[in-house]
């Protein structure tokens, strides 16, 4: 098996009248054991220049990657808007089954679990036709 | 404004066959600003019940179309408990004891005839005790909860 881990640091000076200081570090196991998860895509990049849907993972795709994510377990999926922030109005929306998580801005990622299943893919959809560069990683069984 | 970063670390020294070392930084801004920082948040640890699917965060009109950011731990301690996160009736996966996740949000309460987008949870296998903190753009309390 083996050992990885996810650290998350969430910290702000003034956002409240004390300093907010979140920390946590969970270690990637497959579902219900200590067993570390021993399967990756690795750390992907994706590029589209189109401002329609767009697919990521696709979990009924009959090979690659995507079949073999075991629905229903403790998957984890990586994601990061690697495009600059710009003028702060071009974003991607995330979503899953076509339903809309939230908007990934120039810059930010995501770390979410992923139960996959039939139809419940992960899309992404540029703000804009400007070229998005995506990172993403999928940690699976 | 303030000023709030997001950080990610994900390391393995023996899942690949070289070191897996990912770092990445997000400083949390409104939407359509070049760096103005969210400014309000809100944070909670609680303990859900099995068996029942609980809003964690209801849809606002307020959080719509902007940056919104979710943080979720599952405090629990027992590999086998887990509770699953969904957006309404859509899953996004099962987080389990010691588990977090964090992503943005997107509040579209225009889609809540369609399904809507409170962010929900349920708790499997025993009680779960959660803690979730959101930085969100915009809640200016107007009217009492019970006007």
């Amino acid at each position: 098996m083996a050992t990885t881990t996810a650290t998350i640091t969430l910290s702000s000076s003034d956002i409240t009248d004390n300093a907010l200081s979140i920390s946590n570090t969970a270690t990637l196991t497959t579902a219900g054991t200590d067993t570390g998860i021993t399967e990756t895509t690795g750390l992907a990049r994706v590029k589209t220049s189109s401002g329609s849907n767009t697919l990521l993972l696709d979990f009924g795709l009959t090979g690659g990657v995507a079949q073999d994510v075991t629905a229903d377990k403790s998957a984890k999926v990586y994601i990061k808007n690697v495009n600059d922030r710009g003028d702060g109005t071009k974003y991607v929306d995330i979503l899953i089954k076509t339903r809309e998580i939230g908007r990934l801005y120039g810059g930010d990622w995501m770390l979410i679990p992923y139960s996959g299943g039939s139809g419940e893919d992960i899309e992404y959809t540029a703000s804009d036709t400007t070229e998005t560069t995506l990172e993403y990683v999928v940690f699976y069984e | 404004m303030a000023t709030t970063t997001a950080t990610i670390t994900l390391s393995s020294a023996d899942l690949l066959s070289d070191n897996l070392s990912l770092s990445a930084t997000t400083t949390l801004n409104k939407g359509g600003t070049t760096g103005t920082g969210l400014d309000q948040f809100r944070m909670e640890r609680f303990k859900i019940a099995t068996g029942t699917q609980f809003d964690l965060i209801e849809a606002t009109t307020a959080a719509s179309e902007d940056a919104n950011y979710v943080y979720i731990c599952n405090k629990n301690t027992d590999a086998t408990h887990y509770v699953i996160i969904s957006i309404y009736d859509v899953v996004i996966g099962r987080l389990y004891a010691g588990d977090w996740m964090f992503m943005p949000w997107d509040s579209d309460v225009v889609a809540v005839g369609a399904g809507g987008s409170a962010i929900e949870v349920q708790a499997y296998v025993a009680e779960a005790e959660l803690e979730y903190c959101l930085f969100h753009n915009g809640e200016t309390k107007l009217t009492s909860d019970d006007s």
